[in-house]
């Protein structure tokens, strides 16, 4: 491993990725405006799920780690067609370290956007502790670690065309948060949707990062099953995504 | 191991494809080591992709290329640590400060401070960036965003040089710099390979030029050499002191290179040749009896090699 170089690329992109702090900020409030607004509104209306308002708070912190590691996948595409990914690929630095300095880059995105967010549901539920915080991160982590993954390795798409990687990246989305338990608990879905949710990564995900607040067990998914899948899902994605990444990512056509 | 080899680059049946389109074709060229190759050739006729093949930026789909003899598919990464690529139209850095771009670039080439910002300092300076320096890069013009592309090259100093169109979009003074900075790289011990469609670049760079055409090299030769394989290229303008005869004209006719002859006036003749300085001095001979007031001969210039060579294979493509 180049750690030299592949820590300077962090860095480069790294000051890209918070050149504009403003719009940490904004998703921050962002944040707030949905856990203390809609989160009040929509507590008041689900009253089968005792503590709802702390429910919908952990799903949002589970969205938002699905939006940001899926911007991280759609970035890797846009630099490929803007012209950088050519540059970095000219660069002394292996395809397999070049993927994972990527996914270093969008787990530190993912926590700084996420690290307030978290703070505050820990606080609020009143169970904030060292060992519940640093669960909380491991979670969120191997979260945004296995929906990077697969959204490079899906870039591979894009690669031949980009509106067929689109389609399919926009409805992959879709079904990942409707089936699963970013909203929802299993035990209010119906069988169907249940089955759909079971198979679903983000759903365990979910509920292992509801443990770290103390919600009702009896809702939240197996805790062992939980992390075993959430493990594979980091574990498949990342491997997935380094073959991809050395076989077939290269730059765009030219002339 | 790279020290000695005779050629920089060695490219055996190098192909790449994109669907049903050929971009590069069985490619087969060798780029002696310490030279400046010039490639040659209209839009669309594969020297981009060339370069990005060997600067591994694109996998080939056929064939390979040795690169300072490493391997462009086997071994990219030391291909990678001894290239480096300034690309046609630099972009995907919006938001950095030229400042950042060129002290990322040293780092990846290994550069450690202090001397990483004592050449970062120099190389803004040598390519008059200093000023704008801290502006982002979006606000740079398309002249000093060309400029920070090529002055990449110059905090690495790579042993091999790959610049893609490095003056398109610079202004005159400019140019003039970054032919004598691409210069500089040789003289420093680089191998370059310049790929251009201007002429006068190529006239100016090149210790060999190749020209391409239809993702296939037409020919590769050094420029004056280039320029006689024109036949009837040189003009040869004879200025006699009396009125030329039959005699004159049938003896010019019959000397090996000539291909063509007007009459300006009566004692004015204008030759098309092959090679004048083989076919001057049979024709002198032959002529000695007749009274010469000038000889003025005319070299073909790069554009009429191209143009000679690049229109009849572009027709047959």
């Amino acid at each position: 491993m180049n750690t030299y170089q592949v820590s300077s690329l962090l860095r480069f992109d790294l000051r890209e990725a918070f050149n504009s702090p403003l719009w940490i900020g904004y998703s921050w409030i962002y944040f707030l405006f949905q856990f203390f607004v809609y989160g009040s509104i929509m507590s008041t209306l689900v009253i089968t799920v005792h503590d709802y308002f702390f429910y919908y708070g952990t799903g949002l912190v589970v969205l938002s780690t699905f939006n940001i590691a899926s911007w991280s996948g759609r970035r890797f595409v846009e630099s490929a067609h803007e012209g950088r990914l050519r540059y970095i690929l000219s660069l002394p630095i292996g395809r397999d370290e070049f993927f994972i300095e990527q996914l270093v880059l969008g787990v530190i995105v993912n926590l700084v956007r996420t690290l307030p967010p978290v703070l505050i549901v820990l606080f609020m539920s009143g169970l904030f502790s060292l060992a519940n915080f640093l669960f909380t991160l491991l979670v969120l982590t191997l979260l945004a670690i296995g929906i990077m993954g697969l959204m490079v390795s899906l870039s591979v798409i894009a690669f031949k065309s980009f509106d067929i990687y689109s389609a399919i990246v926009a409805a992959l989305s879709a079904l990942l948060i409707r089936f699963s338990t970013i909203s929802y608990p299993i035990s209010s879905m119906n069988e169907i949707y249940a089955k759909a949710t079971l198979s679903n990564p983000i759903a365990y995900g979910a509920d292992l990062l509801r443990r770290a607040i103390g919600l009702d067990t009896s809702l939240l998914l197996s805790p062992s099953l939980s992390a075993s899948v959430l493990v594979a899902l980091a574990v498949g994605t990342l491997f997935l995504g380094i073959f991809f990444t050395g076989r077939f990512v290269e730059g765009v056509r030219s002339s | 191991m790279t020290d000695w080899l005779s050629f920089a680059v060695e490219t055996y049946d190098l192909t790449k494809r994109y669907g049903n389109f050929t971009a590069l074709d069985k490619l087969n060229i060798k780029v002696e080591s310490g030279q400046i190759r010039v490639l040659l050739g209209p839009n669309g006729s594969g020297k981009t992709t060339f370069l990005h093949l060997i600067a591994t930026v694109l996998r080939p789909t056929e064939g390979t290329a040795k690169v300072l003899g490493y391997d462009i598919i086997k071994q990219q990464l030391k291909v990678r640590q001894l290239v480096s690529i300034a690309f046609q139209d630099p972009r995907g850095f919006w938001r950095h400060k030229p400042r950042h771009i060129l002290s990322f670039h040293a780092s990846m080439y290994g550069l450690k401070e202090p001397d990483k910002s004592a050449i970062v300092e120099r190389t803004l300076k040598e390519f008059e960036l200093w000023e704008s320096r801290d502006k982002k890069f979006m606000d740079l013009s398309g002249g000093q965003a060309k400029r920070l592309e090529v002055a990449k090259l110059f905090v690495s100093y790579p042993q091999l040089a790959l610049l893609d169109e490095p003056t398109a979009m610079v202004d005159l003074d400019g140019k003039r710099l970054m032919w004598d900075k691409i210069k500089e790289l040789r003289e420093r011990g680089s191998t370059v390979i310049v790929a251009t469609n201007e002429v006068r670049e190529a006239e100016y760079l090149a210790d060999k030029i190749t020209i391409f055409a239809s993702g296939k090299d037409v020919v590769t030769d050094t420029l004056s050499n280039l320029k006689d394989s024109v036949k009837g290229g040189d003009i040869v303008d004879l200025e006699f002191a009396e009125p030329t005869n039959l005699f004159v004209m049938e003896t010019i006719k019959s000397v090996p290179g000539t291909v063509g002859i007007i009459e300006i006036d009566p004692r004015h003749l204008r030759v098309s040749v092959s090679r004048s300085e083989d076919w001057l001095p049979i024709t002198l001979k032959l002529l000695q009896g007749i009274k010469l007031q000038s000889v003025h001969i005319t070299e073909p210039s790069l554009d009429d090699v191209f143009m000679t060579i690049v229109k009849p294979s572009k027709g047959a493509g």
